[in-house]
């Protein structure tokens, strides 16, 4: 019989030194939403009804997206879990999780605005932000184009928002002048 | 002679075209709030369900369950308060017709959850508006602070003793939370999975609650149903089928609206009767110059597609039914001779897999293995099993999930890859093509040596 050899220390997880420490949340609200925060909790009988309209506002006040920090500070406040605040957040269209360069496009592909040229118009988008596809910011962070579904301006499609703006029966070159009214 | 176009009932649109529809001044001259005055002074609650119910209203949302029934559903004697969620959450691709009426005529939407919630004896109103409307939301806003400052929102009510508060409440982007239990999951703050019915929103809704949950167009209608009693209603647009006594008809009036390939797209208010084609041609300009409509999806996105020799139908809740389609939102959408189906279906199973919310299985993996498969006919790779393996797909997608997104996705790719086969026969491989002309012919000899 043979001695069994000595055993290796099992190999931490991979994924254990990648991990990130936990981040250390904002002080939420800033002075500037107090008073708005408050005013949506008011509106509700639980604190966790106001979670998307104040995600909605902290992701305004915050550059445009909600980092880990923004979560962590809304969670608390809230009073609902950083992972409760996360699935929230990954699940609506609106909200960014990364940083979302300074300004952001919103080009519809549902089916009556793709019947109007929308393609084009995305390809155009993605172009001049020099993003290589939707969902990411362009080289020099100026741009995100996102892919949305039907913004409900069918009637008047092709439909494009720009930073929250609708413009409707957009042509490429108006987009074009549009994203370079951008600054 | 020209034949007599169909004509206009404008109700609901009535102020569309007025300077400043949207302030209470100019509705106010119009008559707003003078309906829910009545209710108030006039009606007992269930008087009023009971001329909703007389009115066969069915809600305008898509699924059409009639409104009057869903509001006698809502228990009486609870200790719990009772809410109003307003479905306002249009996020049904082709249709826009409750944007316009939020944007345009706030005040009478206001006025019908007023009205409803008198009549379900609720004082809380929650109008979940989807993040992409903007403007609706300013504009209901400012109708709620309006209707404030004029007594009609609040406290005691007009000295009624009737009290009632409205609020807008955004939401983020999510076609899922237009389905109402999903709408509830978001409105309580949490990602917006269905919920398993029973127990059906009436008496477990928001945060336990009972709520009512209607769409916008649906309560925009209470007012005139109240002014005109629910038999005036009930007598326009189309009668309940004598034969059928589950029939509800389609009465009163609907906006219906019409985008895509199209010269002049747009929304119009028609007592229901209406045909797809006079809808189309009438009042849409017809398709665009030199182009031919080849296919109609007559409501939404969700609806089985007509071709275009089906379209002398009208636009009622079961007279596309009785065709094989559905009236859905009534805001159809057109695509004409230069539009591949394949294409075309693959835009469209590509918008169901990213809405899924994916908490069912045949609806997360199903809705994802459709668009692949469209893909692969888009790169002429298609073959004739993809298009059984999509069959079998619809099978085991549709009916057995927890909420209708799923079964809203197979209807229309279903009746597109049956109807316009063809146009996927030209995108499989050679081979594949080859041994589908074989098979049809030989499919001819044999009807041939039958007959």
């Amino acid at each position: 019989m043979s001695a069994t050899p000595p055993r290796a220390p099992a190999a931490a997880p991979k994924d254990v030194e990648a991990r990130q420490p936990a981040p250390t949340p904002v002080a939420f609200p800033p002075a500037a939403l107090k008073d708005e925060c408050e005013a949506i909790l008011s509106r509700y009988p639980t604190r966790q009804a106001a979670l998307i309209p104040i995600l909605l506002l902290a992701q305004g006040h915050y550059d445009n997206w909600v980092s880990p920090e923004v979560e962590a500070g809304v969670a608390e406040y809230i009073g609902v879990s950083d992972s409760h605040v996360r699935g929230v957040l990954s699940f609506y269209s609106m909200f960014n999780l990364k940083p979302a360069g300074k300004h952001e496009v919103w080009v519809c592909r549902t089916l009556t605005c793709w019947l109007r040229g929308a393609a084009k118009l995305r390809d155009t988008a993605l172009e001049k932000a020099q993003a290589e596809r939707a969902g990411v910011v362009g080289e020099d962070g100026k741009f995100l184009v996102k892919n949305m579904e039907c913004l409900g301006l069918c009637e008047v499609a092709p439909a494009v928002f720009v930073d929250g703006v609708a413009h409707t029966n957009v042509t490429n070159e108006k987009l074009v002048e549009l994203m370079d009214a951008c600054e | 002679m020209a034949k007599k176009r169909y004509p206009e009932t404008k109700i609901l649109s009535k102020n569309f075209d007025k300077e400043n529809s949207w302030t209470f001044d100019v509705a106010r001259e119009n008559g707003a709030y003078t309906m829910f005055e009545k209710a108030l002074k006039e009606m007992t609650p269930d008087q009023v369900i009971e001329e909703v119910k007389t009115s066969r209203l069915r809600g305008r949302g898509g699924a059409g369950f009639p409104t009057g029934v869903k509001w006698s559903f809502v228990p009486k004697d609870v200790d719990k308060p009772k809410y109003l969620a307003l479905n306002a959450d249009e996020s049904e691709p082709g249709t826009f017709k409750d944007r316009w009426l939020m944007e345009l005529d706030p005040h009478m939407v206001l006025e019908g959850c007023l009205i409803c919630a008198y009549a379900t004896g609720l004082s809380t109103i929650y109008i979940y508006v989807r993040g992409e409307y903007p403007l609706s939301q300013e504009r209901l806003w400012g109708a709620i602070r309006e209707a404030e400052e004029k007594g009609f929102l609040g406290e005691n009510i007009q000295g009624s003793g009737f009290s009632c508060n409205a609020y807008v409440h955004t939401g983020a982007g999510a076609y899922i939370c237009g389905e109402e239990t999903g709408l509830l999951e978001s409105l309580e703050g949490k990602r917006g999975h269905p919920r398993i019915k029973p127990p059906f929103p009436a008496v477990e809704g928001a945060f336990g609650c009972p709520t009512v949950i209607n769409n916008v167009e649906t309560l925009a209608h209470v007012p005139w149903i109240i002014e005109h009693g629910g038999e005036a209603f009930a007598k326009q647009g189309i009668a309940p089928d004598p034969d059928n006594p589950r029939s509800n008809g389609s009465t009163g009036t609907k906006l219906f609206g019409v985008s895509g390939d199209i010269k002049t797209p747009g929304c119009w208010e028609f007592e229901f009767g209406i045909t797809v084609k006079e809808l189309l041609y009438d009042y849409a300009g017809g398709p665009l110059d030199g182009r031919e409509i080849k296919a109609v999806i007559p409501g939404g996105l969700s609806m089985p597609v007509l071709t275009a020799d089906e379209l002398d139908v009208p636009m009622g809740f079961d007279d596309l039914v009785k065709v094989g389609s559905g009236l859905g939102t009534a805001c159809a959408i057109v695509m004409d001779d230069t539009c591949c189906m394949v294409e075309a279906s693959e835009n469209i199973a590509h918008f169901f897999a990213d809405e899924s919310c994916g908490q069912c299985t045949p609806c997360r993996e199903g809705c994802h293995w459709m668009e692949k498969i469209f893909k692969k006919f888009n790169a002429n790779q298609g073959t004739r099993s993809d298009l059984d393996l999509l069959e079998g797909l619809f099978v085991n997608i549709e009916g057995r999930t927890i909420c209708a997104l799923a079964d809203a996705a197979v209807w229309p790719l279903r009746s597109i890859i049956r109807k316009f086969r063809h146009e996927f026969v030209a995108k499989m491989t050679p081979e594949e093509q080859a041994a589908e002309k074989e098979a049809q012919a030989e499919k001819a000899r044999e009807t041939a040596g039958v007959s």
